[in-house]
Parts: C-alpha cells; structure tokens; sequence
C-alpha cells in the first residue's frame, strides 16, 4: 500500500505531511482504538519524506545501550580505541523515531525518550497503560483513531488492506505528494507570522489552558507548515484553525488519554483547583482525609463534571468505569516517568535495560563487559581469546511490572440483607473488577458473615472468576468484621513474603455494623486492633465502601469510623451511585501526580 | 514419528482454522480456546508433518523466502553474489516455552563469537527460528506481559527488529502462531486478542462411539506408529496436494463486491473495533473459497468465515466470556 492510497483519516496524514515539511512540529502521537491502521499509516511515512531522511524504529526490545549508543567493542578490540557506536537517537539525527506501542515501552526507556529533542511518530492503543501527560506534552501533534464507519469506505479499506486497489491509483501519487513536500520545505524559510496571527496563537492556547510553552512553539510550527503546504508566504488565521486540532487537543489539561477503550470516548474532566480536591493521597494524616461525607454531598455535586460515563446495566448493579486506583508510591525505585506500573526487577525476570557496575554474577551483561574489557585488550596481551578481568564485568539491570493484588473484603451478614442494598454492593464491587481486569491486576475476595471470615477466592489473575463467585455470595447472620479483617491481613502477609514488591489495595465493603468477635472483647474493640496491624503492612493502601443507608432514621456511620482507623479513602454507597467515585479517583490522581 | 493429520477425529473447526492460515498466513494466526487434552498441540505437529518442503535460501539462519522478505545477512549475501543458492525445507512447529526471557524471543549477542573472535554477531531467537514456520504458544495467557508484547509485535509486522546489546539487525518473522488458552486461568488484553487472525473453541467430543475410534486409533498407532500410519497415507497425500492447489488458487480469487459488502454490514451491525476483523474475514472466505476449489468467494464462504474471524473480536460485557453470544452472531450472519 502506499501513502495515497490509505483511505480516510485525513487528519492523521496531515499531521505526517506537516511534520515531513517542518519537523520542528514535533512528531505525531496516534492513539486511538484497535485495528484502524495506525501502524500502518505511520510506517508509510518514509515515502514522503525528502530522500535520505532517516526515520529509525525503536522496537520494544530496546534497551539503553542500544538507545544511547556505546563502544563498538569489534574496533576497540581490533585497535584498542573506544569508538562509540551510534545509538538509535544519533541515527535518528534530522531525522524521526518511530515507536509502536509507545505506551508499552520499559520506564527507564520513555525517561530518556523525554529528555531528546528528536521528532518522534508513535502509536499506542487506548485502554491499555497510559502514558505520562509529561511524555505527552512532547508530542508537538495527537490524533485521536476510530475505526470508518462509512460502509463504501470500510470495503475501500478492506481492498487496500489486500493489496488489491484499482490499479489506476499506483500512477506515483507518493512522489507527487513527496515533491509537494520537499517545495513547501523550501518555501517554508520564507513564510512569515504576521504579529496579529502570532496574537492570536498566543490566545489561543491561553484559552486551552496547555501547560508551558510548548504548545505555542509547535503550534506556530505547525501552522507555518500548513501555509507552506498550500504555497502560501504569511501565515493567516484560517492556517492556524486548521492545526489546532492537532497541536492543541491533547493539551487541554487532561490527566493522560482516555484510559477507558470503548466508551470513554468523551472529555476529560475539567481540571479543577488545588484547593477544591476533596481527596488527599493515602499517606497524608487520616484526620485530614476525604473531609467530605455523605452528610454533605454538594462537596462533589457542586463541581461541574463533563464526563458522564455510559453505565451498563448487570444483574449484580450497575458497573462504571474507573480509572486507576492509585496504589501507595515508593519514591526510591519507580522511574522518573512519572507511569506507576514498573519496578527495577531484582531476580533474573524482567527485560534488561541496562548495565551497572554491581549486581548478580548470574545475571552478567556480557554485551558491556566485553565493551568494557574491549579497550584493553591490546595492553594486557590478550590472544586469541578476550582477557576480561573482574573490573570488566557488568550486570544486568532488569525491570518487571510490579504486580498489584486489590483484596475485596465483602461483608456478607444480614445487615447487608436488604435485597436492593447488596445489588448496589455487587454493582460496586464489579466496578472494581473491571478495572483490576482491564490493568491485569491480581484480585482475590474475603467474605465475613455469620460467626467467620474465610477467603473464597486466593488470589489470581483471572477476575472472571471473581466475577462469578461475585454473583453466587450469600447473604445471612451476624458480622464477624475484625474477624473479615483478620483473615484479610494473614492473606496479605503471605502474598507478601512471597511477593515482596506487590501493591495491595484492600477494599471494604460493608455497613460497618460489627457485631460479633473473635475473643471476649467487644467487637469495636477488635475491629481497631485488626485495623493497626493492617496499616503496618507496607504497600497497601485501604478503601472503605460504606453499604449504609444514609437516608435512613437509624444511622451510625461505623463505616466511617473503622476508615479513619485504617486511614483508608471513604466512599458511602451513595457517592458510588452517583458516580462521585469517578470524580473523587480522578481527583486523587491528579493529585498524585502533581506532587 | 507424528499421529497423522487425518486420523484426528473430530474438532473439525480447529483442523479448518489451521488448514486456513497454511493457505493464506496472512491471516494472522489462530487462538485456540479450550479445555487440555483436546488434540491442539497434535494436530498442529501433523499438520505440519504432512506439507510439502518449501524453497529456503541455502544456509540462512532465518529460512529466508528467496522470493519474499530477506534478512540483513540475506540482503547483504544478495549484493555480493547476485543470486543466492536455494534449498528445500520442511515447515517445523517452534515451541515458545512459559518462561521464556526476552532475549531467547527476540535474539541476542551471540556470546561465543564475541568472547573467542572479538566480533559482534546476532544469535538468532525463537522469533527467527518461527520464520515461515508454526509458533506454538501453549497458555498464551500465561505468558509474561512483555513477552506477549514483544511476540504479538513481530507476529503483526511480520519482521523482527531487534535493538540490544550493540546488534542492530532485522529479519522476517512471518510465522503461523497458534497460541492456546483456558479463559479461567487468566485472560488477554482485548488488544492482544485482536492481533490473533482466528479463534477457535475446543471441547472434548461428547459422542461416545467417537470417544472409542479416537481410543482405538490411538492405541494402534502408540503400538506401531509406522503400520497404523500406513493407512492413513492416501488421505494424507490427497490433503496435503489440496492445501497446496488451495495455496495457488488463492491469488486468482478476486474480491468481489458482493462479499465485500456482506462482510461490511456483519461487522458494522456487531460494532466491533478498527477493521482487522473485515479484513481477516474476508482472508478467510477468500481461503476456504480456495480450500473448496470455487473461483470466487460466495456467501457460504462468507458465512463460514464469521465464527472464527468474530468469535474473540465480538464486544463482550465486562467478564463475559469468548464465544458467550455464538447465537447472536450465527443468527445475525444467516440474516445478511
């Protein structure tokens, strides 16, 4: 296939032909559904670059040395001079990188991506992990894909795809479009910014309230390249229209890209100020959290909320999207990219970025040791064979997803009895469900009811499961919490021996109504001892989804109590109906990452 | 020696999706759903035991297609001596074992060379193996996260690039890959199951009288595999000689309107992401148009396309499993 005869997504190709006039417009980030070719469109962009231009893949596989560049250890073995390899960035000179799942690639890799100035092309899907808004913020230009709907387009796309276009459309178009490219980037020196254009620019992004300056530079950019493509000397407004869409959509102050894949096609919430956030992050003093109850709703009816996420209805309550939950952050080990998801792996697993001076004599780096011990080789005599000494030796850094485990603890007693009350709490739970499935969490469940608390689902990674034992809990008798809590915290401690580096988000569900204990102590009592040696554990951040009915006569908000004692977000079951936990997860997240 | 492709007894569907990506590997693949001892790894092995040698280029360690997609050394071999000497190989089933590490996938510094010559060279991973040849990922879902990245990757572009350790170097991967999962162990990112051309469903046969010839044919091939073998050889041929009439037939079946707009309004009433599943459809009924020696593709070929091209694409509600609404999409394919 070639460039002209991809069918539709005009606003991608334009992006493409922009950045081949003026690569100062800063790349093109694809994101978009499935399928639609992203890839494909994005690999055709060579043929209308101006000959020689590089354009440089950087695959998944790469890892640092590859990306930097390093001692060509063949020379330096042959003559005994370091000659330093060209990386993948140096290749890319002048010229664009091009990655494919973007989002995919290792953190320590998109953190060095950040700090270059090369024009990057990149695809990523939605509904996968996300990228960082920073690493976003670098992209000059984002198209959003969605498959063509038009039925005669749709079979265009299908004979494109087979090769089998009408062969009238192979008449060269490709090198027209390349000639057209290489004339706008001549006249391009020549077009100029009249200063009421440049004003209004400037007004513009002032209006889309994009962070720092980088959307003006590539927006004048951008519009320049525009005017030269259509042979034009000044700049006009009309040019500058016809970009924003691309420079300015994906800087309208949003979090990252929507995170949801099917439905989640609408705004980001707006973005809201400091101090209108009603949720702090986990650590800060229980005292100071979710300042909001129930009791005093207009703390998040009161704020406007674009996003209205599609609800589906089940027969276990409603599910809604979320997005992620926020898992408690270790500063020393997570990369400076600001994703959450990767951890430096200290066992043989994971993907090798780099190589350090220390590390396992299992797991040695030979690529850099010989690149190490290279230089030398002439000096210490060395033969036939590599003399490598122990100073030589690199090991392998890896890196590995961390895993992250959500423990739902339901309560099962008969407090919860009233039919429509578990519904909503069904609803509640699969929500969660659905995001730990689509972030390949781990999930396992406790049930408490009548005199004990055991674990119906250990952990696993198949949330379909959850999903059914979800339907078949019962509902009965007393409400052993601290007992709940209890077997919770010994499921933990196990997973976390054997799993040290897990994340564990604990979820309650329950009315808070405890009302049978373990010992002779009263049920209070308990539940608060439970609930310190809970908040010893580390990495493990508490949710309290309180089941009560706050409308009723006869309240308690014992829920609320027991989150204070585990320091845990509190959630009435109300909030969760209207869909305030959306806003309050999506506050909280823009919380984290502003710190 | 292979149990014979032939003697399988039943799981026609499965034999069928595999028969189809030998004819057209553009497909892209097949994910086997399914319960454990139901025949996916045999009857993968003897499909490929029963294809006829393919032309490879003398001595390349990627199996290179001499008419097709070359690799750095192939390209270079080509600017040297113009043409290059080609020979003869079977098509083999590479295993990619569960704990798998990135460097065995993509390929690595061949260590031995550096160490004894000074010199940089790849060592070709299971990815080169693969080339022009079966994948076979038992419980893909299992596989580590990257892994899978990595792998569905190459399977999609066809090529592997590999940047590590001082190798910069490219080489076709165009492999069939058959993954295989159970759902209840762990599922695949819907993205990821997009990547797979077809999908199919596995169960073990109900029938008793099946359960005792699938016994029987069993037992006598474990006791002497070359005589029970034996009489499975005028089908073996008779199938291996279809697949490959099937192979060059394909290029002559055009894609006509008719199917071409069937396919559009399935898969728009089922409102399904991007349009890999029109153009895995219409592969599809285009190779079993092919396999059943029509010169074009009509709508019973189109019809029996939708099952495996849709099955794992179809919009599932949360936790729903694969192939939950077969009733909907069957009724809604007979209906167009």
């Amino acid at each position: 296939m070639k460039f002209p005869e991809f069918v539709g997504h005009d606003k991608a190709k334009l992006a493409l032909i922009l950045n081949a006039i003026d690569p100062r417009c800063g790349g093109v980030l694809f994101v978009g559904e499935r399928g639609c070719g992203k890839s494909t469109l994005a690999r055709l962009f060579p043929e209308i670059l101006p000959e020689e231009t590089p354009f440089v893949e950087l695959p998944l596989n790469t890892t640092e040395e590859a990306l930097l560049g390093g001692v060509d250890f063949e020379e330096a073995i042959r003559t005994g001079t370091r000659r330093i390899q060209s990386g993948i960035l140096s290749r890319a000179a002048d010229g664009f990188l091009y990655i494919d799942d973007v989002n995919l690639l290792p953190a320590d890799i998109l953190g060095l991506l950040i700090r270059t100035d090369r024009p990057i092309v990149a695809s990523m899907n939605v509904g996968e992990a996300p990228i960082s808004p920073h690493f976003l913020d670098r992209f000059g230009m984002a198209v959003a894909w969605s498959r063509i709907t038009d039925p005669a387009q749709r079979t265009a796309v299908v004979r494109a795809a087979m090769g089998t276009a009408p062969p009238a459309v192979r008449d060269g178009r490709e090198d027209a479009l390349r000639t057209l490219v290489c004339n706008a980037r001549n006249r391009l020196a020549g077009v100029s910014v009249p200063p009421p254009v440049e004003g209004y620019a400037a007004e513009r992004c002032l209006e889309s309230l994009a962070a720092g300056h980088r959307g003006d530079l590539f927006l004048r950019s951008a519009a320049r390249a525009f005017a030269a493509f259509h042979g034009k000397g000044e700049v006009s407004q009309q040019d500058v229209d016809a970009v924003i869409p691309l420079v300015l959509d994906h800087r309208r102050r949003m979090p990252s890209p929507p995170p949801q894949e099917q439905e989640d096609r609408q705004p980001p919430p707006p973005s809201q100020d400091r101090s209108d956030r009603a949720a702090q992050p986990p650590d800060s003093a229980p005292a100071e959290a979710t300042p909001s109850t129930a009791d005093d709703p207009a703390d998040f009816a009161g704020q406007p909320r674009e996003s209205t996420p599609r609800e589906q209805v089940f027969d276990v309550g409603e599910a809604f999207p979320l997005v992620r939950l926020h898992f408690r952050r270790d500063r020393l080990k997570r990369g400076s990219s600001g994703r959450k998801l990767k951890t430096l792996s200290s066992d043989k697993r994971g993907r090798y970025v780099r190589s350090r001076n220390q590390g396992s004599l299992r797991d040695i780096a030979l690529d850099a040791t010989i690149r190490a011990a290279a230089p030398w080789q002439i000096l210490r005599g060395a033969g036939e064979i590599l003399d490598v000494r122990a100073d030589d030796i690199r090991y392998k850094q890896r890196e590995k997803r961390i895993s992250h485990l959500s423990v739902f603890v339901v309560d099962g007693s008969g407090s919860m009895g009233a039919q429509r009350r578990m519904i909503a709490t069904k609803g509640a739970i699969e929500s969660l469900l659905v995001h730990s499935y689509q972030k390949r969490d781990k999930v396992a469940m406790v049930l408490f009811r009548k005199d004990h608390a055991e674990v119906i689902l250990p952990q696993t990674s198949s949330a379909h499961l959850a999903s059914r034992l979800l339907r078949a809990i019962p509902v009965g008798g007393k409400t052993p919490l601290s007992s709940g809590l209890l077997v919770a915290y010994e499921l933990l401690r196990r997973v976390l021996l054997r799993e040290p580096e897990t994340r564990v988000l604990l979820a309650l569900i329950t009315d808070g109504k405890a009302n049978h204990s373990m010992t002779s102590a009263p049920p209070a009592e308990e539940v608060k001892k439970a609930a310190l040696l809970l908040r010893e554990l580390p990495f493990t951040e508490f949710m309290v989804i309180d089941t009560e009915r706050k409308s009723g006569l006869v309240r308690t908000d014992n829920a609320r109590v027991i989150a204070d004692q585990l320091g845990a977000a509190y959630f009435s079951i109300e909030d969760l109906k209207s869909d305030s936990l959306v806003a309050l997860i999506r506050n909280r997240e823009t919380t984290l990452k502003e710190e | 020696m292979i149990f014979p492709f032939t003697a399988i007894v039943g799981q026609e569907e499965m034999k069928t999706a595999l028969i189809l990506n030998v004819i057209d590997p553009s497909i892209g693949g097949l994910l086997i759903m399914g319960e454990k001892g139901t025949a996916k790894s045999t009857a993968v092995r003897a499909l490929a035991e029963l294809l006829p040698e393919v032309p490879a280029v003398a001595g390349c360690r990627f199996q290179c297609d001499p008419s097709g997609a070359l690799c750095t050394e192939c390209r270079e071999r080509a600017l040297h001596n113009g043409d290059f000497k080609t020979e003869r190989k079977r098509m083999r089933v590479v295993e990619l074992p569960l704990g798998v590490t990135e460097d065995r996938l993509v390929g690595t510094l061949d260590i031995e060379r550096a160490i004894q010559k000074g010199e940089k060279r790849f060592e070709p991973g299971l990815l080169a193996e693969a080339n022009r040849n079966f994948l076979y990922v038992d419980e893909v879902n299992l596989l580590e996260d990257h892994i899978v990245d990595l792998l569905l990757d190459s399977a999609a572009m066809g090529v592997n690039t590999v940047e590590r350790e001082g190798i910069s170097f490219s080489h076709p991967a165009r492999f069939i890959l058959v993954g295989t999962m159970n759902p209840e162990e762990g599922d695949l990112r819907p993205q990821l199951l997009d990547r797979f051309g077809l999908c199919v469903q596995v169960v073990s046969v109900r029938e008793p009288e099946l359960r005792v010839e699938i016994l029987r044919r069993k037992a006598a091939f474990d006791d002497d595999p070359a005589t029970s073998s034996r009489a499975w050889v005028e089908e073996q041929e008779a199938l291996a000689k279809r697949i490959v009439q099937a192979q060059t037939a394909l290029r002559s079946i055009p894609p006509a309107d008719e199917a071409l707009t069937r396919i559009v309004r399935i898969t728009a009433a089922l409102d399904l992401d991007g349009h890999r599943a029109d153009i895995v459809m219409l592969k599809t009924a285009r190779a079993i148009a092919a396999l059943r020696g029509k010169p074009a593709i009509g709508p019973e070929e189109v019809r029996d396309s939708a099952s495996m091209a849709l099955r794992h694409r179809m919009k599932r509600l949360p936790f729903e499993e694969i192939g939950k609404d077969a009733d909907r999409l069957q009724s809604l394919v007979a209906a167009i």
